[in-house]
């Protein structure tokens, strides 16, 4: 990380090689599309490297960090286009799947990982894990997601609060820091 | 801060990390975090939950397109910052390299570069070619000023007289836009008390570039309030 920061092609392309495939997913799983995804997956890599932007290793991994990086820039994409409005009908709908391969040990671990997170978010309560859901990957505001369910905006909010508290506690061993 | 404004804030922690704030709400919530010891620990105790949230993802595949384009353009950057110029605009280095005499090897204009950042605009103007505004910017620092020089689609920030930091401290500039606040890079200053950061951003359409005082390494977030403002 030291060398993106000091203008590496070669330090970048390799955070970008350990990164891009995770930061894709996570701007496809909230678009819904591949071109959009592309997009903001390449917005967000381009920011890095010209910001220089400065990685604290005592705040996260640099996984936690790039995948920060692009879920503000899916959001602020989410926000500024139409794009809001299809998601909105589709968020429910059957999303179409281009999975990746498990080339890697690496690549099977984070398939395994995420079924752990998923199996922890399938215990929270319907609504707590929707609200959630909805706020996280659907880029909704919380008065957003107050119209859509049609609950007051303080009932939302505490649908996130509690969520996040019984999440932290399902995933207190990953959140030990276990992910490079 | 009012109980009733704490307890407001307190109801908003999970939404702030879930990022299901406006731009308004989310710059007013940071702010109260600066002045707010129980919100701070609240947000770094609920933070991991959040942060785990993008790995439950199904991965799918980037197209290749993605890293193709993505290193064209990196590669394109590398060269011109290392005195390879292939873009229309003629960038600082090759400014740099115009007023020195056009002679410097690769490695010697990327010290230059180095050089032309700290300097600042005060180069710009021997150059006579440069085409940015200068804006003063306003501080709270006893004996500090600082100005912002504006180009097309970066600036650079030039102070003198900033006080010496503790250590495990460094300077960050910050960009304000739309009542978001976004992290620029971090600097430090001489025993002088004079340094420059250059804002990689078009800032056209920005309300303002401040500066605090953070954790070495930087922050996500301000954690103190600006000790310099450049209004724009």
């Amino acid at each position: 990380m030291q060398l993106v920061g000091e203008g590496s092609p070669r330090a970048f392309e390799l955070l970008y090689d350990r990164h891009g495939g995770a930061a894709f997913s996570l701007a496809y799983r909230m678009v819904g599309d591949r071109v959009m995804a592309e997009d903001i997956s390449q917005e967000a890599f381009l920011s890095i490297w010209r910001s220089r932007m400065r990685y604290d290793a005592s705040r996260g991994s640099v996984r936690t960090w790039v995948l920060g990086i692009v879920h503000n820039r899916t959001i602020d994409a989410l926000r500024r286009g139409a794009v809001h409005e299809r998601r909105r009908e589709q968020f429910e709908g059957v999303e179409e799947r281009h999975e990746a391969r498990e080339r890697t040990d690496v690549e099977a671990a984070r398939r395994e990982e995420a079924r752990s997170v998923r199996t922890a978010l399938d215990t929270l309560p319907v609504d707590q894990r929707r609200t959630i859901e909805l706020a996280y990957f659907g880029g909704f505001s919380h008065s957003q997601i107050a119209e859509l369910l049609d609950e007051p905006i303080g009932t939302i909010k505490g649908r996130m609060r509690l969520g996040l508290d019984k999440l932290r506690n399902q995933l207190a061993d990953f959140a030990a820091g276990e992910f490079a | 801060m009012t109980a009733g404004d704490h307890t407001t804030f307190k109801d908003e922690v999970g939404a702030y990390l879930l990022g299901a704030l406006s731009a308004s709400e989310r710059a007013s919530f940071e702010g109260h975090l600066v002045d707010c010891p129980e919100c701070r620990h609240e947000v770094e105790r609920l933070r991991p939950a959040a942060e785990l949230l993008p790995r439950s993802v199904e991965q799918v595949e980037p197209p290749p397109s993605l890293k193709r384009s993505l290193m064209e353009v990196v590669e394109r950057e590398a060269k011109e910052r290392d005195g390879a110029p292939t873009a229309a605009r003629t960038p600082i280095g090759a400014r740099l390299r115009g007023l020195l005499g056009g002679s410097l090897r690769p490695a010697l204009v990327g010290a230059a570069v180095v050089l032309a950042v700290a300097i600042g605009f005060g180069i710009g103007q021997l150059g006579g070619g440069d085409d940015g505004r200068t804006v003063v910017a306003s501080t709270s620092l006893q004996d500090a000023t600082g100005s912002l020089k504006i180009h097309d689609d970066d600036a650079v920030l030039e102070v003198r007289g900033m006080p010496t930091l503790k250590a495990g401290q460094v300077y960050q500039a910050w960009v304000q836009r739309d009542g978001m606040i976004e992290p620029e890079p971090t600097f430090e200053v001489g025993d002088d008390g004079q340094g420059s950061v250059a804002v990689p951003e078009d800032l056209s359409d920005a309300d303002a570039v401040m500066v605090t005082r953070e954790p070495r390494g930087g922050s996500r977030a301000p954690t103190g309030k600006p000790v310099m403002t450049v209004a724009l």
